[in-house]
This record gives C-alpha cells, sequence and structure tokens, in this order.
C-alpha cells in the first residue's frame, strides 16, 4: 500500500502558513477573554481565580483550562509582561497579538497528532478513507474561523477528543479514553454533551462481560473509578480544599442567559423562533392572541431572555428534558451492540440531540457535531448523504461570526474550497452501502447546497444595497434558518442511517 | 497500490490519453513506486492519472492562490502610518485623487513633490477607473488635497481588493495562457501544467510586492506574459499589442522591449524574409501606440475647448524647447505636444541618480562595498557606462533570438535580457527584481522544467530575489509575510533553506554539475547566516548599513550566475555552437551513447 498524498504533515504546513498569515486579522472579545485569563492565572493566587471580575469576562472555564492559561502565561512573559497585567484591559500590543495567535497553532498540534493515530489506527481496507477524512478535519473551515480568526482553542481541545475517541478503538485503550475525556472534560465542559455516549460505551465495553451484563468486571470499574477520581481531583481537589466549589460552579453554569444566543444557532429553536415571528404576522388571521412585549425581543439579538409573541415559552427544564429524550434511543443502540462505529455514531447523535435541544447554544458549538461525524462519513454512501447536508449548513452558520471586510472573503472562499475538495473527494472514497439508499434524500441535498449560492449572495451583498444598515436581523435570521433546516434534515438522515443499519 | 473498492463514480467519456510524465515531477523510489518528487506535487497527487478535469483543478488552485494574496494583504503596507510622505500606496492612492479630481492636461503637471504621476498613460487610466469606483464608495479617500496620506481601514481593504482585481483581470488569465502555450510546445500532461501554474502563482516575490508592500506590478507583468503567449501562440501582432499595454503601464517593461523587438524581428526575416508581416508588425505597434495615447489626446483637446489653463506652477518641458523645429503656441498641435513632451519628461526622469536605495545590481554593489566609489565621476560618464554596459550584456541573447527567432528560447532571452537590465542599466529599484524572476519562473513549465537542475536554478532565483527585498520589506514591517511566503514556496518546491532533495541529485541523472550545486549551497548558507547575522547581531556604529550591504554585493553576484545560467542555456538552446562546430550536435552525442 502506497502512501497517501498529500500527507497529514504536508497539509498542515501551508495550512499553518495561512493561519500565520492571518494575525493581523480581525478578532473578536474571546482574544480579551483569553488575554484576561492568562492575566488573572499568572498574577493572582489560585484562591482568586474564579472570584476575580476586574474585567467582566470572568474566568469561566472549568480548572484545567485555567492551568493550561497559567502554563501559557509562564512563556508569555518573555513575549509581554504588559498582557499579564488583570488591570490592562483590552491590552493588545503586537506581541501580544502574536504570541497568543501562535499559541492557538503551537496546541494545534494535538491535533494533528490525534489525527495521525486515526489514521494509523484504521483498518488498511479503509485507510484511504480515514486520510481524507482526517484531512478534512485538519483543513475545517470551522477551526479556520472559530480559532485562527474569531479566537479560541478548538484546535487543541477537539484533538483531545479525537485522541480519546481513537484510543476507544482498542479495546487496551479503553480505560486511557475514559482518563482522557475526563481531562476533556475538566478543560472545556461543553464536552458534557458528549458524556453519555461514553458513560453507555466505557459501561458496556469495559466495566461489564462481554457476552453478557450480568458479569461485572469490578477490576476494570474499579481502574476506571480510581482513574476518573484521580482527574477530577487534579482538577477541583484545590477549589474543593479552598471550599469554593459552589462559586466554581457559579461561574461554569451561568443560567441566567436566554434560551437562544445573539446569533441564533441553527437549531430547533432557530426555526422554533423564526416560526413565532411569522406567525405574528399571521397571528390576525388565524385568531390567536400576541404577545406585544415580546415581539421585539429575539431580533434585536440581546442575550437574555427570550420570550415568544405566539408560541408557548420555552423553559431550561423543558429543553433539558428534549435534549436527554433525543439521545436517549441512540444510547440504547449503543447499549446493546457496542461496537466502535456505533459509539462513534452515538457520539454524534448526542451531539446533535444537544446542539438541536439545547439551552443558549452557541453556533459555535456545531463543531462538536462535524467533527465526529467526519470520522464516520466515509463509512459508506449513506453515511455521506447525510454528512453533506451538515458540511453545508455547519460552516455556512458560521459566517455571521466574522462581519468585516476583510475577512469576508476569507470566509467564503476558504469554505466553497474546502466544500469543494472535501465533497469531491468523498464522494469518490465512499464505498457503496449495502442497503439501499433513500433516493429522495440526495435530491434534497443538491437543492439545498444549490440554495446556499443565492442565500449568500442575498445575505451579504444584496440586502445591503436594498435596505442598507436597516432589518439587519434579516439575513442572520435567514442563514440561521436555512442552516437549522440543514442540521436537523442531516440529523433525520443520520438517525435514520444508524437505526435501520 | 490496493485496487481501490468500487464507487459508484462513473467517468461519461473516456479522454484521450495525455502525455505521460515529462517534467520531473514525480521519482521512483527502491520499490519502483512513483512519489511526489517535491511537496507542490503531492497537493496534485489526488487528480494524478485521474479524470479530475481542468475545469475544477483550475478554479480551485485559483482560489487558493487568491487566500494567500489577500491574507498578505491584511499586513501593513508600503507607508502606513508613517508621515510626513508616507509610500507606494499613497502614491497610488493619490494617483486616483489626481486623475478624478483634476483635468486632464493637469494630470502629468500636477504637484511633482507629492508623488506627482510618473507613470505612462495606461497607469492614469487605470487610476482613473479605480478612482470612479472608489468614489462611488467613499469619495472622502480622494477627496483632492484633504485625502492626503489618509490611512483608513476601509480604504485599505479598497485598494487590497483593487491589487487582488486587476490582477485576477489580466496577470492570471494571462499566466493560465502563457502556462498552456508552453505546455502545448513542449508536449507536457495537464496534471504536471498545474503544478507549474500553481509554483508560478506563488511566486514569494510577486506577492510580497503587490500585496504586501503596495504596487500593480502584475498588471504590467501580466501584459509582458501575454505578449509571451501570443508569440508562443505565433500571434506576433497580438503580441505586438499586448507589449504595448505593458510599457503603457509601466516604463520598466522596457527591460523586455530589446528581447521583443529581436524576436520579431527575427520572425521577420528567418525562415525567409518576411515584409508583409514586418510591415504588419510595424503598423500594428504604432496603432496600438495611438490608441494608448488617444484618452490623454481626446482629454487634451477637450480641456482646449474648454480653455482651461495649465496650472500655475507649470513649467514647461525642456523636452518642448529641444525639438529642432521652433512651434508657436498658437498651433493648433501645440497643446498636444506639451503633454506629451511633459509626460515623456515625467516617465524617464533623466536627471535623477545612477541607482536609487540600495538595490543588488552592479553599480550599487560595486559602490558600496567600497570597492570603487563612484560619486566622484560625474554623471553623464556614468551614464554613459551604465548605458554601454546594458548594451554588452543584452547583445548576446538579443543577437541570439534574432538569429534563431525559436519558441523554445523566448523565456531565455527575456530572462537574460532583463538580469542584463537589471544587473547593468540607470535608475533600477530593487523591485524591479519581478522582471527577470517572471521569464525565469515560466520555465518551470517547459520540458523538464521541474526537474532538479532547472527547479533549483529557477528556485535559487526566485528565493535569492526575496531575499534581496527583505530590507524594503522591514520598513514596511513585512517581515513575517516574507518568512511565511518564501519559506512555503521554498518547501513547495522542494529547495534549501527547507530541503536539500533537489542537490543530492548527481549531476547525470538531471542534477546540477557540482560547481553549480556548491555554489548554490554555499550562496543559501550566507543567506541564512545573514537572516541570524541582521536579526541578533548590531552593525558597527560607522557602518550603520553595513548589513544592507551585504545583502547588495551577494545579490548582485547571485543575479550575474542567474544571468550567466540564462544566458548558456540560451547558447545551448541555439545550436549555435554546434553550427560553428564547437560543440557535438546533441543527436550525435546520443548516438554514440547507444
Amino acid at each position: 500500500m502506497a502512501d497517501q498524498y498529500p500527507t497529514l504533515l504536508q497539509c498542515a504546513i501551508p495550512a499553518t502558513a495561512l493561519k500565520v498569515l492571518l494575525w493581523p486579522a480581525y478578532r473578536s472579545t474571546d482574544f480579551e477573554v483569553h488575554r484576561n485569563w492568562l492575566a488573572i492565572t499568572h498574577s493572582l493566587p489560585l484562591r482568586e481565580w474564579y472570584y476575580e471580575k476586574t474585567s467582566e469576562w470572568t474566568l469561566d472555564y472549568p480548572p484545567f483550562f485555567a492551568y493550561f492559561e497559567w502554563l501559557l502565561s509562564q512563556v508569555a512573559q518573555f513575549a509581554d509582561r504588559g498582557m499579564l497585567e488583570v488591570q490592562s484591559l483590552n491590552h493588545d500590543s503586537w506581541q501580544t497579538v502574536h504570541f497568543q495567535r501562535a499559541t492557538v497553532i503551537g496546541t494545534e498540534l494535538v491535533l494533528l497528532y490525534a489525527l495521525h493515530l486515526f489514521v494509523k489506527s484504521s483498518p488498511p481496507s479503509s485507510k484511504k478513507q480515514a486520510h481524507a477524512a482526517a484531512l478534512s478535519i485538519l483543513l475545517s473551515p470551522g477551526l479556520l474561523i472559530i480559532d485562527h480568526i474569531h479566537f479560541q482553542y478548538n484546535g487543541f481541545l477537539y484533538g483531545i477528543l479525537v485522541l480519546s475517541i481513537v484510543l476507544a478503538r482498542k479495546p487496551s485503550g479503553l480505560l486511557a479514553s475514559g482518563v482522557v475525556f475526563a481531562a476533556l472534560l475538566c478543560l472545556k465542559h461543553i464536552y458534557l454533551y458528549l458524556a453519555p455516549a461514553y458513560f453507555v460505551y466505557l459501561l458496556r465495553a469495559y466495566c461489564l462481560g462481554p457476552r453478557s451484563i450480568f458479569k461485572i468486571r469490578f477490576a476494570n470499574c474499579i481502574k476506571l473509578g480510581v482513574g476518573i477520581a484521580v482527574v477530577a481531583g487534579l482538577a477541583f481537589g484545590a477549589f474543593v480544599y479552598y471550599d469554593q466549589m459552589q462559586q466554581v460552579f457559579s461561574r461554569l453554569f451561568p443560567f441566567s442567559r436566554g434560551l437562544c444566543h445573539a446569533y441564533w444557532a441553527p437549531n430547533v429553536w432557530a426555526m422554533y423562533s423564526f416560526s413565532d415571528r411569522v406567525l405574528i404576522y399571521a397571528a390576525p388571521f388565524l385568531k390567536l392572541p400576541v404577545n406585544a412585549d415580546a415581539v421585539n425581543s429575539v431580533t434585536r439579538g440581546l442575550v437574555g431572555d427570550t420570550s415568544f409573541a405566539v408560541l408557548p415559552d420555552i423553559s431550561p427544564r423543558m429543553t433539558f428534558f428534549m435534549t436527554l429524550a433525543a439521545q436517549i434511543p441512540a444510547l440504547a443502540k449503543l447499549f446493546f451492540r457496542p461496537t466502535w462505529d456505533n459509539f462513534v455514531a452515538t457520539l454524534t447523535l448526542c451531539a446533535y440531540a444537544s446542539f438541536l435541544f439545547g439551552w443558549h447554544v452557541h453556533e459555535k458549538a456545531i463543531l462538536l457535531v462535524i467533527i465526529p461525524f467526519s470520522l464516520l462519513a466515509l463509512k459508506d454512501r449513506r453515511h455521506l448523504g447525510a454528512f453533506r447536508p451538515l458540511a453545508v449548513s455547519g460552516h455556512v452558520s458560521l459566517f455571521p461570526l466574522l462581519f468585516t471586510a476583510m475577512e469576508f472573503p476569507v470566509k467564503v472562499l476558504y469554505t466553497v474550497v474546502w466544500l469543494a475538495v472535501f465533497l469531491l473527494a468523498f464522494d469518490r472514497l465512499a464505498p457503496p452501502s449495502e442497503k439501499p439508499r433513500v433516493f429522495l434524500l440526495d435530491r434534497f441535498s443538491l437543492l439545498y447546497i444549490a440554495v446556499a449560492v443565492p442565500l449568500l449572495v442575498y445575505c451579504s451583498l444584496v440586502h445591503q444595497l436594498v435596505f442598507g444598515a436597516k432589518y439587519e436581523f434579516l439575513p442572520l435570521m435567514f442563514i440561521s434558518t436555512y442552516s437549522a433546516v440543514g442540521v436537523v434534515g442531516s440529523w433525520i438522515g443520520f438517525l435514520v442511517v444508524f437505526f435501520t443499519s | 497500490m490496493a485496487p481501490s473498492p468500487p464507487t459508484a463514480y462513473r467517468p461519461r467519456k473516456k479522454r484521450k490519453p495525455e502525455p505521460s510524465t515529462s517534467n520531473g515531477t514525480v521519482t521512483l523510489d527502491g520499490s519502483k513506486t512513483e512519489q511526489p518528487a517535491f511537496p507542490l506535487a503531492a497537493f496534485f497527487w489526488p487528480a494524478k492519472g485521474t479524470n479530475t478535469t481542468q475545469w475544477i483543478i483550475l478554479p480551485l488552485t485559483l482560489m487558493l492562490v487568491f487566500l494567500f494574496r489577500w491574507f498578505t494583504g491584511m499586513w501593513p503596507y508600503s507607508g502606513h502610518q508613517k508621515p510626513p510622505m508616507h509610500g507606494d500606496f499613497e502614491a497610488q492612492r493619490h494617483w486616483m485623487e489626481l486623475t478624478v479630481n483634476l483635468p486632464v492636461t493637469h494630470w502629468y503637471f500636477h504637484d511633482l513633490e507629492w508623488w506627482g504621476l510618473d507613470y505612462p498613460p495606461l497607469t492614469a487610466y487605470h487610476s482613473w477607473v479605480i478612482g470612479r469606483i472608489g468614489w462611488l464608495v467613499e469619495p472622502e479617500w480622494f477627496r483632492l488635497y484633504l485625502s492626503r496620506g489618509t490611512d483608513e481601514a476601509g480604504l485599505k481593504v479598497f485598494m487590497r481588493a483593487t491589487v487582488v482585481v486587476s490582477e485576477f483581470l489580466i496577470y492570471v488569465p494571462a499566466a493560465v495562457l502563457c502556462v498552456r502555450q508552453l505546455v502545448r510546445l513542449h508536449s507536457i500532461n495537464t496534471w504536471e501544467s498545474s503544478i507549474a501554474l500553481t509554483a508560478l502563482l506563488m511566486q514569494p516575490a510577486t506577492i510580497l510586492i503587490d500585496h504586501g508592500h503596495f504596487q500593480y506590478n502584475t498588471v504590467m507583468l501580466g501584459f509582458t506574459l501575454a505578449t509571451i503567449a501570443s508569440m508562443l501562440a505565433g500571434r506576433p501582432l497580438w503580441s505586438c499589442i499586448f507589449f504595448v499595454g505593458a510599457l503603457g503601464f509601466k516604463q520598466m517593461a522596457l527591460f523586455y522591449a530589446p528581447t521583443v523587438a529581436a524576436y520579431l524581428a527575427g520572425t521577420c526575416i528567418s525562415p525567409r524574409l518576411d515584409i508583409p508581416r514586418l510591415l504588419g508588425i510595424a503598423i500594428v505597434t504604432l496603432a496600438s501606440f495611438a490608441v494608448l495615447l488617444l484618452p490623454l489626446m481626446l482629454g487634451t483637446s477637450y480641456d482646449t475647448y474648454r480653455n482651461v489653463p495649465l496650472p500655475s506652477d507649470a513649467t514647461l518641458p525642456a523636452l518642448l524647447s529641444s525639438l529642432p523645429w521652433q512651434i508657436s503656441e498658437k498651433a493648433w498641435h501645440y497643446p498636444y505636444l506639451t503633454q506629451l513632451a511633459q509626460a515623456i519628461h515625467r516617465i524617464f526622469p533623466f536627471a535623477r541618480g545612477l541607482f536609487e536605495d540600495k538595490v543588488a545590481n552592479l553599480w550599487c554593489a560595486v559602490h558600496t562595498s567600497g570597492l570603487h566609489k563612484l560619486h566622484n565621476y560625474d554623471s553623464a560618464l556614468l551614464s554613459r557606462a551604465a548605458l554601454g554596459l546594458t548594451l554588452t550584456s543584452i547583445t548576446p541573447p538579443c543577437a541570439i533570438l534574432f538569429l534563431r527567432p525559436r519558441k523554445e528560447l523566448i523565456p531565455y532571452a527575456f530572462a537574460t535580457t532583463a538580469w542584463g537590465f537589471f544587473l547593468c542599466s540607470y535608475q533600477v529599484h530593487e523591485k524591479n527584481v519581478l522582471l527577470p524572476l517572471l521569464p525565469m519562473t515560466i520555465l518551470l513549465a517547459t520540458e523538464g522544467g521541474m526537474k532538479a537542475a532547472t527547479r533549483a536554478w529557477v528556485g535559487f532565483a526566485n528565493l535569492l530575489a526575496c531575499w534581496t527585498v527583505f530590507p524594503l520589506l522591514i520598513k514596511d514591517q513585512l517581515r513575517i509575510p516574507y518568512f511565511v511566503l518564501t519559506g512555503l514556496w521554498a518547501w513547495l518546491v522542494g529547495l534549501p533553506p527547507v530541503s536539500i532533495g533537489a542537490y543530492a541529485i548527481p549531476g547525470e541523472e538531471g542534477g546540477l554539475s557540482l560547481g553549480s550545486k556548491l555554489l548554490h549551497l554555499g550562496t543559501y548558507a550566507a543567506m541564512v547566516a545573514w537572516h541570524v547575522v541582521e536579526a541578533w547581531v548590531e552593525p558597527p556604529e560607522n557602518k550603520p548599513d553595513l548589513w544592507v550591504v551585504a545583502n547588495v554585493c551577494l545579490g548582485a553576484a547571485g543575479f550575474g550566475l542567474c544571468y550567466l545560467w540564462c544566458l548558456w542555456r540560451l547558447v545551448e538552446g541555439s545550436g549555435l555552437l554546434s553550427d560553428l562546430g564547437l560543440t557535438k550536435r546533441k543527436e550525435e552525442a546520443l548516438k554514440r551513447k547507444q
């Protein structure tokens, strides 16, 4: 078997070149958030980390991430000491920018390594496919937009996630996989959404007997329990010691936020809000009561409580139960057939459920679905059919994150190149499926992809020419509703594929 | 390779088979499997041997090279927030300001001190078009006098966009056509031509100067590529039109003029005398010049009709009074002649020095290295010396091309002549190194062009050129883009300082000879060492420019080598030596081997 060209490393080099060239690009407030965390962890004692509130961007990630920032700050002092002062808000000397941008690129090596392991661990018959999937993740426009322009450390975090998923491929790696995932949770708690799949898989494949679920492997249970306890202890021990757990948790889980994030993430609630908006105009004809206070709330895009004008309001509890209800069927299937493929599929479905039904979901969380799904997308053509609309909608939904003129061609062209290269490559590489495909779905996804073009033209050009600065929410609403249709469509497609194979 | 699993993908029809590989993008490893010879080829690997059409590969390549250009544009430009004079960015913006606001007759008379218009008319029209569009976007960017030194973020995006758009309208199509013609001439397969095209479009020096420093060189270079493409396609009249376009955009295209003339004249006399063709070329060239000047003349006649006076501070060009005949101010042609004379006066400022700033050419190297100080000499003497030396350096390539007007020789002749001009002529800027680089880089698309030997020389010239413009880029705060783009290109084509693969191939197997290898590797080592020294060691106090001088001297020496190499390849390719009996014919040599 010849090597696959271009290799992962060969792709990483020009990608890194592009990322370095992006250093002077637009950066969001997340840049200042992370600068502030560098300052907090560097200049304050541990017990003040979760109390410090000079900046409005308080530390709201779990302790491992804070330790990670502390490590970075040890290097940062050689770049520019100024960024390490808690008081120097919005400090952005070029040294600071270059340093922080460089750390994003540097820590992304974890992802490169994890993907390398993924390709290495794939069976020879699907090496080619695994290689293509790994490249698609490495060069993902999502990571480029969110990490290297908007500014976050997702490449690093998803690297750890992929590492944990790859470790779970071999029975001997299950323990390590669980421990790595526990560490990941202590870095960023958004991955809690995936925890049910891990719980079920490790329970079934590691803690219970392979033949019968009534043969409990106690030694494994203890090993896993101790491993996770050690990770949790390392992360939270100090804060338990200082008796700060309540404060830490109040920072990690701020429930005072609204149902929808400022830009609507493309999920069920976006469609729900959109229907509500439409119903405002239809209500007089249908004789429905309209809540006058709420008419102006969602489209104003404020992060606050969202109330609906016509449709019933949604509470956090409802979203929680809906998420769980959407996850349970997949978890049940995983419990009875604990294969690695089913595990990754269940991870994807858990991510789908929480993204679609969760409370205050960020559009950035779509990577939580795309990245595990990419690992499976090339299993056969049916999987690819479900993946395609997700690849389009997921990335299009990220476009509103960047709104400056200079970044406009970057996000659009990079995404178009990525979609063209990988959808074509995937199309050639995906083996035919054993079961017949649902023919209609393909037509739907082609039509769906085609609609993206006029939509983007309207949102980026026509709207401004016609309305100027008025109705600013319209393009955003169209994009998120359009993307929501794609995400929901691919979810349904994937559910069908998962439960019929 | 294992048989690929069955897929639903079915090509609709079989294409006709492509010519086999001949350009050196592929090597064999021990187990007789093919391998990409350098990383750039690896990126095209998935398309190799498949029916992936150019309709997919070409747009994707173009979008990617666009991204690299646009990303470079995010960095500062020359003169960014540097009062009082700013830099080339301000010059270009100012030309838009003045062409949009002033009557045509004032264009070449307006205030010389603040970046007076000193480029040929096509640049003026180009500025006018862009200025008009920009005026629609935001008039404040181009208000007469008030907008000087503007450096708003929106203006930067607009100006960067105009460079990219101009390039994609002219340079990129010309590059695609030119590579296609070369590929047809040398029977290279499409797959390899895409690789050569990408290498050409990723040329770091061009990206850094146009999209980093800020200039519109690619417009002129694009016209030049179109000229070469038309010559290769056997359409000499089109090449005249395009070349007048190049000259009309930037006078620096004169570097190429002798080659163009030699080739076109050569095709008229060999294989047999062809008077109609000669006449056609002459007429088309003159007509093109007339069209080039037409808008300027129409504007002048409109201003004369409206009785718009020249600016009050206008001094009539000396050229006008040195005409052999006396013209009266009342004559109908007087205003037109004044405009022409003034434009020529601005475009060719004979009064400036031998060289400007520090440029890696012969004069500057001789002067600054202290080998021989030139400022003691009379400037007229120096310019005559420059003229003489330039003529000496360009005569051999032009003579060869005139005697043997073969298509295969065109890139070599263009490169040799341009190197001659760059090294020896008068008033050269460091940015002009782009001119010899272009014809040299298209050699990648010729037969064996991506084999180790040619690739090494093309890469050597490109990397050395980037290195000589580095002192300029430091001033523009473009250090990081320089390292990124230059390093990336060196890696893509598999050359030092990133890889020495191309130098590991022995001379008999298409590699370089030992002498060239040593020269190249020595130069690369010196370049790397220079960067280390420049970054960490302060120059001695009495010689603050020491590092730049070192750069200039090494650069000039390296470019001299490039000149000699191009000239040698030209001589070799022309077959003149074998005709003169100095070497044996290739065929005979081959026969003897068999």
